[in-house]
């Protein structure tokens, strides 16, 4: 086994990006998440049709896995995928995988997309096997949740299905940073995705995105697996929410309320004479 | 008395059960919002708390008025198709709503568990409690909850959706809700106590729910149910309450008029139960649906909870008499009492 990962061989993902319904057709842009108001929505839903973008992806297929486990072919075209929307809420699963023979990729990204309920819980699909070898997310961060900078999330390596064990793994951020863990028995990892946006200004609202890329290699039989998942992260709000201050007035409230209370034994008083 | 023959009792096992269950079942029913038990459940549950089973209604609709109907409105689309998702949500409320009616609030509602376990402790800190407040006060807080369910529930989301106000106001009764501090909290998940100051909208936000919070925390320990009254959980209630089954029956008799120990029972301090002689359905807007009426009044099937046409639990005289004692002795061993003696030793007060 080795964890020496050969970045340039494998197809990376650069950017995901959030089209105009109808204008799949995007430039690449460097490797972050951009967000467009689309027609009058509010960028945060990005309710838009999503599209990935793909280095040497030549050889490569692609799925799409839906809340319900079916399974959607994607066309990769140009390097690009765009996710066609399905009408169904809840994550997806686009799963990218590449056969070299003695060397098996495999890129795996959870999207949210929205639509009407899945009745299907996300657990489904990451209990699903979607490639010999995978990371999967454990959880994956809630509805209306996302990856922070700063946070500690735990990953599952699965290889054939079962957990993978002492495996080195390691998260890149588009910003340049990484964190290396290595699988414990129950093929476990926890990391903490770095806090790494630059010129991040305390009690400003930062809404940027940045890619994050999760990586592992293992080798069986002479034949080496590669995986990669990817998502997006974003600045953590603590850097214009603060605890302290929130405490604080929580403290006031506690004093008010035994003014208030103060108050009322008075008026006792008063209505008892 | 029997604990077991104690409807108090009973539903503070009831209720601390379900708090367990609302604010940690996620453990067993699933950690994602699809997991949910319902989605819309009549009682304030927060989506916040990742552990939890279940989440409260407000949060859908306020989602369902801001990113649907909203954004409909604003882009001139189908209005039906804006409104569908929150008929969903409500139809979904209603179906759950039918079987208990507003004994959600009074029997299963983590927060309204949270204010009774704390007045609870103010009582056996032995800390001078107000039974009742005036029914001026009262009379001039009810209307608040009305207006939190219009302006923060239905009306900011939506001009936030339609774009009149900022995306900040899409749900400003989750920012301002003491549950989602609460569960969070009670989950260890400190990230939902804080001062946002990204705006002056969340700062104005953020400022309301600490305060509240906290004013809450130690109101709670001498005033029954401070934030029950103004809760718009209880307002939304109130629209539907003659479609549950559960009710609060009173068959008036000429006594009524001079006791009044009914509404002096209420933790929600309504007058009305007391004073009304004409209507048998006495389950008003303010009401849980606790039954502590019901267990203070002394005369024999005044008050009754009734489930469609069948009696679930009556007034009696002997209950009465001795529900009426075990509250005396309850309030009587408190920290307060007990220091008391212990300062005046075993000879009793020395002057």
């Amino acid at each position: 086994m080795s964890n020496k990962t050969n970045i340039g061989s494998l197809f990376l993902v650069i950017s995901i990006l959030i089209a105009t319904p109808g204008a799949s057709a995007q430039t690449k842009a460097e490797p972050a998440v951009e967000t467009q108001q689309i027609n009058g929505q509010h960028s945060q839903h990005r309710r838009g049709a999503k599209n990935i973008v793909l280095t040497d992806s030549e050889g490569a297929v692609a799925q799409l896995w839906k809340p319900d486990l079916s399974i959607q072919p994607l066309t990769i075209k140009h390097d690009s995928i765009t996710l066609p929307r399905t009408g169904v809420d809840n994550y997806h699963a686009v799963v990218v995988e590449k056969d070299r023979g003695l060397l098996k990729e495999s890129y795996i990204r959870y999207e949210y997309m929205h639509g009407k309920p899945s009745g299907h819980s996300t657990s489904e699909l990451t209990a699903s096997r979607k490639s010999t070898f995978e990371i999967i997310p454990d959880p994956v961060p809630r509805e209306h949740q996302h990856y922070q900078s700063g946070e500690t999330w735990n990953f599952v390596l699965r290889f054939k299905g079962t957990p993978a064990a002492g495996i080195p793994v390691t998260l890149e951020t588009s910003q340049g940073s990484s964190v290396d863990a290595v699988s414990d028995s129950a093929g476990k990892i926890s990391l903490t995705i770095p806090d790494d946006f630059p010129d991040v200004k305390e009690g400003v609202r930062d809404q940027r995105r940045a890619e994050l890329v999760i990586h592992a290699e293992m080798i069986e039989d002479g034949v080496t697996f590669r995986t990669r998942l990817g998502s997006e992260y974003r600045v953590n709000p603590s850097h214009w929410q603060s605890f302290g201050l929130g405490t604080a007035v929580t403290g006031l409230g506690m004093l008010a309320g035994v003014f208030l209370g103060r108050i009322k034994r008075t008026e006792t008083k008063r209505t008892l004479r | 008395m029997n604990p077991v023959y104690n409807l108090s009792f009973i539903r503070k096992l009831v209720q601390i059960a379900a708090f367990a269950f609302f604010v940690y079942g996620g453990t067993l029913t699933g950690y994602y919002l699809a997991d949910k038990v319902t989605g819309s459940l009549p009682a304030l549950s927060c989506a916040y708390d990742k552990q939890g089973s279940d989440l409260c209604t407000l949060i859908p609709l306020q989602h369902q008025m801001n990113h649907r109907l909203g954004e409909v409105i604003a882009s001139g689309g189908n209005l039906m198709m804006g409104l569908m998702p929150s008929l969903i949500t409500l139809g979904t409320f209603l179906i759950l709503f039918v079987f208990l009616n507003k004994a959600f609030c009074g029997w299963l509602c983590p927060l309204g568990t949270f204010q009774e376990l704390l007045h609870n402790l103010g009582q056996k800190l032995g800390l001078q409690r107000r039974e009742s407040l005036g029914q001026g006060l009262v009379q001039r807080i009810r209307p608040i909850k009305w207006l939190i369910l219009l302006l923060l529930v239905f009306g900011f989301p939506l001009m936030a959706g339609i774009g009149w106000v900022n995306h900040d106001l899409g749900d400003p009764f989750c920012r301002i809700c003491p549950s989602r501090i609460l569960t969070t909290l009670a989950t260890g998940d400190a990230s939902q106590l804080n001062l946002d100051h990204a705006n002056g909208t969340t700062l104005t936000l953020s400022l309301i729910a600490d305060f509240l919070f906290g004013l809450i925390i130690v109101l709670a320990l001498t005033v029954r149910q401070p934030f029950c009254r103004i809760c718009p959980m209880l307002a939304l209630h109130a629209v539907f309450r003659k479609l549950g089954l559960l009710r609060l029956v009173k068959n008036a008799r000429p006594r009524c008029e001079k006791c009044g120990l009914c509404a002096k029972a209420c933790p929600m301090d309504i007058s009305e139960i007391h004073t009304e002689m004409q209507k048998r359905d006495v389950t008003f807007e303010d009401c849980t649906l606790c039954g502590r009426c019901v267990e203070f009044c002394p005369d024999k099937d005044v008050l009754q909870l009734k489930y469609a046409t069948i009696p679930v639990f009556s007034a009696d005289p002997a209950y009465f008499k001795q529900r009426k004692k075990d509250q005396r002795t309850w309030e009587g061993d408190n920290l307060y009492a007990l220091l008391k003696n212990t300062a005046d030793g075993p000879g009793g007060k020395q002057s």
